[in-house]
């Protein structure tokens, strides 16, 4: 019973639902300062994302009339559900290391959920226009999975065959040839997740918003925007657990971990602020021919560091 | 051929299919004849002498109706109308000159519309400017016309209803927050602004609907005075708004036989030319916004800011300046605001030139633009395009020079043509003309005489007139025929895109889907017009909307600019 | 400038509709609609967006689709094709929202009140199918950017 309710309160609380969402409405206020501040404009207020939502909330909730309900009432929620668990998840695992084999792969599955949440989700909606976000956003996913998979498996052997985060997030591969090119492939597989430029292709963030989420509205909505907020806490989480090594808990670790992990939000930030959009069929040769050949690459390296004991490879 | 030479040409059809040649004045030609007879003098001046179609106006006369089609000679600035008299006032008909003359299929259409004249043989007699619910039968410019007072307010027939309890809901709280509505999205409707179909990725057929923003000022302008028709005019779109009511101004004061004094001319000309400048670079920033540089859509509308505040010291507004009037101007330009003028241009122009250079540098403009959208010589005759588009194509033309009002021939500026015809070349034509602009600014500024602004004009003799003035986006047109009264009895405007636009149907037709912004951009419509757009397969299916021709398009960019390594426009640059 | 909004006595229900007027006025999704207007206005609507003016500081920005909007700028008086698409419009933005009347042809038609394809200014549109419709008034022609701002800022406090 206790135990119940202890996990209630982590899952819902600490550091799942509200602590996630608290950090993901600041790292998006983050990336809609920062990209102001490159386009010369003053940007939005601190608490911006939050009167958002807050907003959306008290909005009606429109539904096409040819859309299949269920699905498409259903599926944001699968989609925040698939994040949420994910966050929690992973911020358990750097506080309380309840780590256990095979989670890294429990990861990467829960990370699938909200693209295919979005997927279900625009499809149901019935509309020429989300239809056309749908056939783009499936492209996309076939196009980065692979390559993110790759590039967790490049860690994996590096780090001996591990399949336990807590472990992995022992060592720092990124500091490796093969770990440098998982990082920067898995890097941009997650700007594609994100939605962010170059590769929103499906949806775009700014004021032209066709696509995938176009039927949505007032809580369907916002629970769409949340999922974003909570992915902009836990994928960037995940990178820096599997390349960067991982958050510490306390003192100068702590710190060190916020680091990393801002590191790789101003990363994600510089890749969209400095880029124009590129075309689908572009984006899946671009993840699957440049990407899968650089992974393929790593993933030599990477045995035959492991093989002759040699980290730097 | 001289002014001369063309007398005799024309004479030479006399009594044979014309009945008369009125003469107003040296380069005001009017030919009469007979609804019978005009498919063949039109003919003859659009094939034979050649002339450049300007555009037709329908009029309802007493006792007939007359279709007048306008031409102009453009090397020595002469304007010939066509009086063609239909006397049968029940079923009036005149055979269509379409068919070897695409430029006129719209104005036909309109005419049909607005005034219930039959074009035999047209192509394509559907409804063009009034809208889907306007009851058949009646037809706004008659003198007779009833317009129904209860306006039809039509439901889209092709839409299921939209069922919102959003009325009851703001006393009801709590009340279930989930509604019904209509499947599609609001702005995809079969009635499309345009309407492209394609066959893959080539677009094979376009077609456009206008009347979404038809305001009827024609038939307003009857029930003005002629001194209240230019704030009319001014407001038919925004960004041309100096250069209509110029028109009509030039024809009034022709038709009553004064000339604004020098000063006015100037003012005139100053102000027209700032327009073109902003024009101009709206136009530059709306295409980097459509090709994806979205930093040059920022540079060129931050540099439109002081040429608005200035337009704004002298007249009082950032747009619709309401400065024109017959007989003169209605604001000065203060002398104490000429070095201001003087250092802008100089600011202005300085940046300018370096987007110029970056721009005919840029080997991803180069592959972006090059070879997109070509508009042929040939078909820009046929369409009868003026402007950028059509000196962009080669033509070689331009009202400033070639039938010159205000005070253009007193100054030293040289008209930009280029050949190739497609974007690039227009955007070319575009950066140059702001040089240009600037400089004529900069001399009128230096050259202004002093003098009065406006001259009395006691009335409006009974008669009819031609101005036309150079828009940013062409040439725009007005006839204006008055009976010695108060107010025009027929005002006929003419708007550059109203010629331009259609040649979509020569440059559109066989590109792939991710060049049609830019191709329809390049012809400078308003912006209004390019935002609905709707591409269909050949089942009229619905494929892809503005948005996601904007993202194709910018795209293609990005995928050029990989495949080259182009420079990216830094905004510190500039 | 006048900013007129139409309100109603909200007795039932205040506290439960405060919080949703108040997140709404921090954070106005605005879309644009044009029923024939002459550009003017719509391209002071675009200028919002350029660093001069940048709306995001107040929370605003410009969306695709009615459905994610609160607040539809109309420009143009409404001619008769435009106007079943206006009342669409209406009919698919979520509730609760604003609609902004702009310059002088959305607010009374402006010089064409005489056109025979005019249908009336925007309020008399969106009134036929939504008589308690929040509607407030930016007059201008066209307005420049900063009334534009200034007007809605003032409607949202009214509200």
């Amino acid at each position: 019973m206790i135990e119940a309710l202890q996990n209630l309160f982590w899952i819902l609380i600490f550091p799942g639902f509200v602590f996630t969402v608290a950090l993901g409405l600041f790292a998006s206020w983050i990336v809609r300062k920062v990209s102001a501040l490159v386009q010369w404009r003053v940007g939005p207020p601190l608490f911006q994302p939050l009167y958002d939502i807050m907003k959306l909330m008290g909005k009606e909730i429109l539904i096409p009339q040819d859309a299949q309900r269920t699905v498409f009432l259903a599926v944001p929620l699968v989609g925040l559900a698939g994040v949420l668990l994910l966050s929690t998840m992973l911020w358990r695992i750097t506080i309380a290391q309840t780590a256990f084999v095979g989670d890294i792969i429990v990861a990467i599955y829960l990370m699938v959920l909200p693209s295919l949440a979005l997927i279900l989700g625009s499809s149901a909606s019935a509309s020429p226009h989300a239809a056309v976000g749908t056939s783009r956003e499936m492209k996309l996913v076939m196009g980065y999975e692979l390559p993110l998979v790759l590039a967790f498996i490049v860690v994996i052997i590096k780090t001996g065959g591990q399949l336990n985060l807590a472990e992995i997030a022992g060592y720092t591969p990124a500091l490796s040839i093969s770990g440098m090119l998982a990082f920067l492939t898995a890097l941009l597989c997650v700007q594609a997740k994100l939605g962010f430029v170059p590769f929103d292709i499906a949806e775009s963030e700014t004021e032209v918003a066709s696509g995938i989420i176009i039927e949505y509205s007032g809580a369907l909505l916002a629970a769409w925007k949340l999922m974003h907020a909570m992915m902009l806490v836990a994928l960037p989480m995940f990178l820096v657990m599997v390349f960067l090594g991982g958050f510490g808990t306390a003192g100068w670790p702590l710190v060190w971990g916020i680091g990393k992990y801002v590191l790789v939000l101003v990363l994600l930030i510089l890749i969209k602020n400095t880029n124009p959009r590129v075309r689908i069929d572009q984006a899946m040769k671009f993840f699957w021919f440049y990407c899968g050949i650089a992974l393929v690459v790593a993933v030599i390296l990477a045995s035959i560091g492991n093989y002759y004991g040699i980290s730097w490879l | 051929m001289n002014q001369q030479e063309l007398n005799n040409r024309l004479s030479e059809i006399k009594d044979k299919l014309i009945d008369d040649i009125e003469q107003k004045a040296d380069n005001r030609i009017f030919l009469l004849c007979e609804a019978e007879n005009s498919y063949a003098v039109n003919k003859f001046l659009f094939e034979d002498v050649p002339l450049r179609f300007l555009i037709a106006t329908g009029i309802d006369s007493d006792d007939c109706f007359e279709v007048l089609y306008h031409y102009s000679y453009d090397q020595t600035g002469c304007m010939v109308t066509l009086k063609a008299f239909i006397r049968d006032r029940e079923k009036p008909t005149i055979d269509s000159i379409a068919p070897f003359l695409p430029a006129a299929e719209w104005i036909e259409r309109e005419t049909h519309d607005i005034l219930g004249i039959d074009f035999n043989n047209h192509p394509d007699m559907r409804r063009l400017i009034l809208s889907d619910d306007w009851p058949e039968g009646v037809y706004p410019l008659r003198k007779d016309a009833q317009i129904p007072a209860q306006r039809p307010d039509g439901e889209p027939s092709s839409r299921p209803t939209v069922q919102s309890q959003s009325p009851a809901r703001r006393t009801v709280e709590l009340s279930k927050p989930v509604v019904v509505v209509g499947p599609f999205h609001p702005l995809q409707e079969e009635m499309e602004f345009f309407q492209l179909t394609v066959d893959g990725e080539i677009v094979t057929d376009i077609d456009m609907r206008i009347s979404y923003n038809h305001r009827g000022i024609e038939k307003i302008s009857e029930s003005l005075q002629f001194d209240q028709v230019p704030f009319l005019v001014s407001r038919i779109c925004g960004i041309c708004s100096a250069s209509h009511p110029l028109a009509y101004v030039n024809a009034v004061e022709e038709l009553a036989g004064v000339t604004a004094p020098d000063r006015a001319q100037y003012i005139r000309v100053i102000i027209n030319e700032f327009e073109r400048i902003h024009s101009h670079l709206l136009w530059v920033g709306l295409a980097g916004h459509f090709i994806g540089y979205d930093t040059v859509f920022m540079w060129a509308w931050k540099y439109r800011e002081p040429v608005l505040d200035l337009l704004e010291e002298i007249t009082g507004n950032r747009n619709n300046y309401g400065n024109v009037k017959v007989g003169g101007c209605r604001e000065d330009i203060p002398n104490e605001l000429k070095p201001k003028i003087l250092k802008e241009l100089d600011k202005l122009e300085k940046k300018t030139e370096m987007l110029t250079k970056a721009v005919l540098d840029d080997p991803v403009l180069h592959a972006r633009l090059k070879g997109v959208g070509i508009l042929s010589k040939e078909d820009a005759v046929k369409y009868a395009v003026t402007g950028p588009t059509a000196r962009g194509s080669g033509v070689d033309i331009d009202v400033r020079r070639d039938n010159p009002y205000a005070v253009y021939a007193d100054l030293d500026w040289k008209v930009i043509v280029q050949p190739e015809g497609d974007v690039f070349a227009k955007a070319v034509v575009r950066l140059l003309e702001v040089l240009e602009s600037v400089k004529m600014t900069r001399e009128a500024i230096k050259k202004i005489p002093d003098g009065p602004i406006t001259v009395e004009v006691k009335e409006i003799p009974p008669g009819e007139a031609c101005g036309c003035a150079e828009a940013p986006r062409g040439e725009t047109f007005h006839y204006v025929r008055s009976d010695g009264g108060n107010r025009p009895i027929r005002h006929k405007v003419r708007a550059p895109s109203y010629v331009n636009v259609p040649s979509f149907r020569a440059s559109c037709i066989g590109q792939p889907i991710p060049d049609v912004t830019i191709t329809l951009a390049a012809v400078d419509p308003c912006y209004s017009c390019t935002e609905r757009l709707a591409v269909v397969d050949g089942h009229s299916k619905v494929l892809h909307d503005y948005e996601a021709l904007l993202k194709l398009s910018r795209e293609k960019t990005a995928r050029i600019k990989k495949e080259i390594g182009g420079p990216e426009f830094k905004l510190e640059d500039f | 400038m006048s900013a007129t909004a139409k309100r109603e006595p909200r007795q039932t229900g205040r506290e439960f509709m405060s919080w949703k007027i108040w997140s709404l006025k921090k954070s106005v999704w605005v879309f644009h609609v044009n029923t024939g207007a002459c550009n003017n206005c719509d391209i002071e609507i675009v200028n919002l967006l350029t660093p001069k003016f940048d709306i995001e500081r107040f929370g605003m920005k410009l969306v695709g689709s009615p459905r994610h909007a609160d607040a539809l700028l109309v420009t143009g008086g409404v001619t008769a094709q435009a106007a079943p698409r206006l009342r669409e419009v209406y009919r698919q933005t979520p509730k609760p929202c604003v609609v902004f009347a702009i310059g002088a042809c959305g607010c009374g038609t402006g010089i064409f009140r005489s056109g025979y394809h005019i249908v009336g200014p925007v309020d008399k549109i969106i009134r036929e199918i939504d008589p308690n419709a929040i509607i407030a008034y930016v007059p201008g022609c066209p307005p420049k950017p900063e009334a534009m701002i200034s007007g809605v800022v003032k409607a949202l406090s009214v509200l």
